[in-house]
């Protein structure tokens, strides 16, 4: 017989007490990190009633079984109201999987080596940017925050490095589809990203001279024809007050153009409904928002494990489903993760700003969010982003970043509800134009991706 | 039939406890429904569905979309080059991007993002709004931005007034999340608000109007009760005893519960303009019941007994009961021909309230009569003594009905046809379509019609005709509004109505806006605006417009996925002279360039001026059917219900007459035949047949060839002619506050029209009815064997003391 040591009601008090006195470090019977330095499992510092679906919903559900309209309000309070929506009134399936007990799987090997290595030296500045608490130096790699005490320290782990590689090169795929189904836009593209500072896998946590920035990121568009060779390139500042430079370039006029880059709520290109601002749900300088506030702690199903596709597609693609064409979603796998930190914040740098806030769900184990939706102006749900990510390791089939198994996102949906239109895009092993993914791929990836000469270059 | 009758009727008032019981039920089922009543507006049902131009706008609803509101904020004592009124619009747009369902995306001033400015720059391009993060204050900063919106050609013409003293924000609601009312409650106060010493505001736009309908609901459902507890009072004057108010009143309401649950239970929300229609048909209640009524206290006058009168009652009066309403309802729901979803959800609810007045007027009333008491007015009811008023009332109507017949008639016969020929030509006139600037359905001073004139003229307007061009694949890769013939055709289009004599005030394409993007791509210099028409450079220009926004800020001239884009032109209104101007210029144009090529089609139209064009020819069109139909059916039912196909043509007669005077009086009034003014003339045509039937089966009833049809006409229509003269005349007391009352025209119109259609189908029917029964003494007048007589044997229920009995006649009737 299985006793229960820990109910829900004794759960929903733990958390509510938490979040009343803005503790938003992992861990409900303990502390995970101190676990984590005593090469625990999560199983000590969680009860089992937040580590199984089947202990949590008491055998409603179980890892393999399929949440659809008719049981969603089963597990409604584990999701948010517009993934509720997509699967009650779309036709959205989510697969249950068993819960990370194993907190490496859901790191780079690196960056979690880092945040235990770091844990405890950082700070924020009297301007709120990251700093090494000790020395004023930028931030030397990992979580900056594993164990946050306030909102904005657990908001500053999503913006210190977005992909959690030193340098990351994925090639995705994106369809967009029109409200009634049918696909609208299709892009390939490159998104490439290398951390200047807060390096993990690398001799020095900073790349010399690079220091006052925070990262290069560039978007190169391969497909279709009439968006072949555009790309933009963001050079982030290391202050978090300041916008990112961005100029791009569009080959039928053959210059690189400067844009303006505090228009953040605006598609890059026509057709997918991702802003600037949405990337990792930090896609602006974090102190350009404002009154950042945990609103909640609780369980949520969130997509980190077991979705990558290696050993069933060579290229990492995957099923669809849902929608009124049967292509609106991808087909996704979440879990329960025992402990995800609600937190909001608003555009107050933005005084045109069509969104009045964001909430974004953040799993407390690795500090990486989980889901995110924004409002509008009159506090009404419009869009809702969310990631899939996995450790990229099968039984059949795994990825090395280096000596590890790598760990990435492979898929999101951007939902905006208010037009019923939804951005898909997944990262792919390959695409056209013969990119591929690849991490850690070291100093080369600022020549050929990251400088206005590459866009350029590429274009032509 | 008679004997079918006879019999229903000893059934119905054996059982009248069971019958009475199984009513209740059914109107407890009904009234079930009532909560799921819903009044609203759902605008795209507004509009005929099969129209060539309604087709267009389903499939492109975002080029000219209707559900756009334009707010001018204007400036009483100069231009708008000031903190004050640069933060007021700032404000403004602000707020109005906070409305309830207004689509974000499509927010437009030049106080948003998507009023921009741009250009070359060293560095690269410098795309940047008019304003930056606040309202310019200094006036450094005002000069600046001032400078700006000369850079911004389109923001110039359309976002600020040609004197600069105006200013226009604009912005469009998604029709799902749209709730007229509480949209128009929000925009008004914001309106409201912002209105002071210096600034004059206006709002205009299909949302506002129909939310200016939702807000006179209130007014219409207070100016509605008076309009009942006037026909009650008329009621009450009239009957003066219980039965007489009770019964109609009941009868009517129990109606009105089947009506409505109907359409509750459908689940079909009603549109609130047509709520006059119901009103009507509870005076149309009123009236059948008073024309049974009557005939009840007859009957009871000579039989002194309530359930034998009732009884008998029933049996008189259902042929032609059934048979008035059967047509009333005839007509309603032929008005569901028209293929406007709006017209058929009106036809199908209120042809079925008319039909449910058979179970609740002709069953339900004989029922009540014979279980209340019994009134002891019902001798000086049927005019007895020859004194008090409704003996003055029946001898002047016999004096009217000598006017029918002898040389009187011959003068009068002539006088008609005078009037006729006059009314044949004078309908010619009628206006079909919208005869003011704005809305017809607002008085010409309301502050929308207002904000519509003041609109039109500092900018280029509200009204505006949509050139779609439709991309003939939807799959691939293919994105036709970026391809080089399209905008080639679009500019060319431009070219040709532009040039043409009284032009648009404006037009706008997706390829105006090309040029300007390529200049600044190429570096600034404005030897690079001019577009090469290649594919390969017109795809770039395009792509250049939209990097770093979405396609929805061009949403208005091209749709998402830039496949297909329209071609919009503005006019100064939208009065009937200038829609037919506008669709004349723009097919010419169209025929010259031909609308057929390899990659899209060019349609014609959406827009307001297409859609106003496309209830006009609707309305214009379905208005012969609706007449020709109803007349089919009046004259099947009435040859069948007097075996005499002259007995159908003479009913069909006033009917068609009276629609024709209706037409004089809408012409003299200024009220134009439109898709809210159709269903009255359909009604008319019930309300004429109604009287009709009445009249016609009371002179056959009347007629007995030793006295001649002259004595049948007098009795007749001092007798059935009191009941005619009387719901008229109680439904004309009840709707003239309308006109009186009414901030919206169209009540106000409907007021007068229904006040037309009464007066003139009675005079008609009093007049022409028996003037034709006296010309042509048709042969079914002196057969008994039609279904519509309401005569009864007098003699099979005589009482003791009858011989007293007031209503002598009764004792000649012995036909049957």
């Amino acid at each position: 017989m299985h006793i229960k040591r820990y109910t829900t009601d004794w759960t929903r008090r733990a958390f509510l007490q938490k979040t009343a006195v803005g503790v938003a470090g992992a861990g409900l019977l303990k502390p995970l990190w101190s676990s984590m330095a005593h090469a625990d499992d999560m199983t000590k510092a969680y009860p089992e009633e937040l580590l199984s679906i089947e202990a949590y919903t008491k055998g409603a559900f179980s890892a393999g079984d399929m949440i659809t309209a008719d049981n969603v309000d089963q597990v409604a309070e584990l999701l948010d109201p517009l993934t509720v929506m997509q699967i009650r009134d779309m036709g959205r399936k989510i697969e249950l999987v068993d819960s990370t007990r194993d907190i490496t799987r859901l790191f780079p090997h690196e960056y979690l080596e880092a945040t235990l290595r770091n844990k405890g030296k950082a700070g924020l500045d009297a301007n709120g940017n990251v700093i090494v608490a000790e020395t004023g130096q930028p931030w030397i790699g990992g979580n900056p925050f594993p164990e946050p005490t306030s909102p904005e320290q657990t908001f500053a782990n999503l913006v210190m490095s977005w992909g959690r590689h030193d340098d990351s090169v994925y090639a995705i795929r994106d369809w967009d589809i029109a409200p009634n189904g049918k696909l609208s836009y299709q892009y390939d593209f490159i998104w490439a990203e290398q951390n200047t500072v807060g390096r993990v896998a690398s001799d020095a946590p900073y790349i010399q001279g690079e220091e006052d920035k925070l990262r290069y990121q560039a978007v190169w568009f391969t497909s279709p024809a009439d968006a072949k060779g555009t790309a933009f390139l963001n050079t982030w500042k290391y202050d978090q007050r300041e916008f990112p430079d961005l100029v791009g370039y569009l080959p039928a006029f053959k210059r690189v153009r400067r844009f303006p880059t505090n228009q953040r709520f605006e598609p890059l290109v026509p057709g997918i409904t991702i802003f600037l601002s949405d990337a990792w749900a930090a896609g602006d300088p974090m102190l350009t928002w404002g009154n950042y506030k945990i609103v909640e702690t609780k369980p949520m199903l969130g997509a980190v494990s077991g979705n990558w596709t290696g050993d069933v597609d060579k290229n990492w693609e995957r099923g669809v489903h849902g929608g009124p064409d049967g292509q609106t979603f991808f087909d996704t796998k979440m879990e329960l993760c025992p402990e995800v930190i609600v937190v909001e914040a608003e555009p107050v740098g933005y005084p045109r700003a069509p969104v009045s806030k964001k909430r974004v769900y953040i799993d407390a184990r690795n500090m990486m969010f989980i889901g995110y939706v924004t409002f509008d102006r009159r506090g009404e749900m419009w869009k809702t982003f969310e990631p899939s990510f996995s450790q990229y390791a099968t039984n059949d089939a795994q990825l090395l970043d280096g000596d590890h198994p790598a760990w990435s996102w492979t898929h999101v949906h951007s939902h905006d509800v208010q037009s019923n239109r939804m951005s898909r895009f997944l990262q792919a092993k390959q695409m056209s134009g013969g990119h591929k993914s690849v991490y850690n791929m070291g100093s080369d990836i600022y020549s050929r991706y990251l400088t206005p000469q590459a866009i350029r270059r590429f274009g032509t | 039939m008679e004997a079918g009758i006879r019999l229903v009727a000893r059934t119905v008032l054996k059982q009248r406890f069971w019958v009475l019981a199984l009513l209740v039920a059914i109107t407890g089922f009904f009234a079930l429904g009532l909560r799921h009543v819903e009044l609203k507006t759902v605008f795209s049902d507004l509009l005929p569905s099969d129209h060539p131009y309604v087709q267009v706008y389903k499939d492109h609803p975002n080029f000219g979309n209707p559900l756009t509101v334009a707010l001018l904020v204007k400036r009483k004592d100069g231009d708008i080059y000031n903190a004050e009124t640069l933060q007021l619009i700032w404000d403004l747009t602000r707020d109005i991007d906070l409305s309830p369902g207004v689509d974000h995306d499509q927010v437009l001033s030049v106080a948003t993002e998507k009023a921009r400015y741009a250009e070359a720059t060293p560095y690269g391009i410098d795309s940047r709004p008019l304003m930056g993060d606040a309202p310019p204050r200094t006036a450094e900063e005002i000069e600046t931005f001032k400078r700006a919106v000369l850079k911004s050609p389109y923001a110039q013409q359309f976002l600020i007034s040609e004197d600069e003293s105006g200013a226009l924000i604009t912005a469009t609601f998604i029709e799902r999340l749209l709730d007229y009312g509480e949209t128009h409650t929000y925009l008004q106060q914001l309106v409201e608000d912002a209105r002071d010493e210096n600034h004059e505001i206006h709002i205009a736009g299909q949302p506002m109007l129909t939310g200016w309908v939702y807000f006179y609901e209130v007014q219409m459902l207070f100016i509605f009760s008076i309009t009942g507890l006037a026909l009650l009072l008329a009621l009450i004057l009239y009957m003066r005893n219980f039965v007489g108010v009770v019964a109609p009143l009941l009868s009517s309401l129990i109606a009105a519960v089947w009506g409505f649950g109907f359409v509750g239970w459908l689940g079909v929300p009603i549109e609130p303009l047509i709520m006059v229609v119901p009103l009507l048909l509870v005076a149309r209640s009123f009236s059948h019941c008073v024309q049974f009524i009557e005939r009840y206290f007859e009957i009871l006058t000579h039989v002194k007994d309530r359930r034998r009168a009732a009884e008998i009652a029933l049996t008189v009066m259902t042929a032609p009961s059934v048979l008035g309403i059967v047509t009333d309802a005839t007509g309603l729901f032929l008005i569901g021909i028209a293929p406007i979803p709006a017209m058929e959800r009106f036809a199908l609810f209120c042809g079925f309230w008319a039909m449910m007045l058979v179970p609740t007027n002709v069953l339900l009333t004989p029922l009540l009569l014979s279980l209340l008491p019994t009134p002891r007015n019902a001798a000086q009811l049927m005019g007895a003594g020859e004194t008090g008023f409704y003996a003055a009332l029946r001898r002047g109507l016999a004096r009217l009905a000598t006017l029918t017949f002898g040389k009187a008639g011959r003068w009068t016969a002539i006088s008609l046809a005078i009037a006729t020929v006059y009314a044949a030509w004078n309908v010619t006139q009628i206006q079909v379509g919208n005869p003011v600037e704005g809305s017809s359905l607002l008085k010409e001073r309301s502050e929308f019609n207002r904000a519509v004139a003041q609109i039109n003229q500092d900018f280029p307007g509200v009204n505006t005709l949509e050139v779609v061009f439709e991309a003939k694949s939807l799959e691939g890769e293919s994105r036709v509004a970026r391809e080089a013939e399209t905008a080639f055709v679009q500019s060319r289009l431009q070219a040709l109505v532009e040039k043409m004599p009284d032009p648009p005030e404006a037009s706008l394409s997706f390829a105006d806006y090309l040029p300007e993007a390529n200049r600044l791509f190429a570096g600034g210099n404005p030897k690079w605006a001019p577009l090469d028409y290649d594919d390969r450079a017109v795809a770039a220009a395009a792509s250049a417009l939209l990097v770093g926004t979405s396609p929805k800020a061009f949403s208005h001239v091209a749709d998402f996925e830039l496949r297909h884009s329209t071609v919009s032109f503005w006019y100064k209104d939208n009065k009937q002279d200038t829609v037919d101007r506008a669709i004349e210029q723009v097919r010419s144009a169209i025929a010259q360039l031909g609308s057929e090529y390899p990659n899209f089609s060019v349609r014609l139209g959406t827009g307001t001026i297409a859609l106003q064009q496309s209830l006009n020819d609707t309305v214009d069109t379905y208005q012969w059917y609706i007449l020709a139909a109803l007349n089919l059916v009046i004259l099947v039912a009435c040859s069948f219900a007097y075996r005499s196909i002259m007995a159908g043509l003479i009913l069909l007669v006033p009917v068609n007459l009276s629609n024709l005077y209706l037409g004089v009086a809408m012409t003299q009034l200024g009220i134009g035949l439109d898709v809210n003014t159709l269903p009255i003339a359909a009604i008319g045509i019930g309300v004429g047949i109604d009287y009709g039937i009445y009249l016609l089966s009371r002179i056959c009833e009347e007629y007995d060839p030793s006295t001649g049809v002259e004595q049948a006409i007098v009795r007749s229509v001092s007798t059935t002619g009191k009941a005619i003269f009387f719901t008229a005349s109680i439904v004309l007391i009840g709707i003239l506050p309308w006109y009186f009352l009414s901030e919206l025209k169209f009540l106000a119109d409907m007021g007068l029209l229904l006040v037309m259609v009464m007066l003139i189908n009675m005079l008609v029917a009093l007049i022409a009815l028996p003037l034709l029964m006296w010309m042509l003494k048709p042969a079914f007048m002196s057969a008994g064997n039609h279904a519509m007589s309401e005569s009864f044997n007098a003699d099979d229920h005589r009482q003791p003391d009858t011989e007293n009995s007031p209503i002598h006649r009764c004792e000649a009737l012995g036909s049957t």
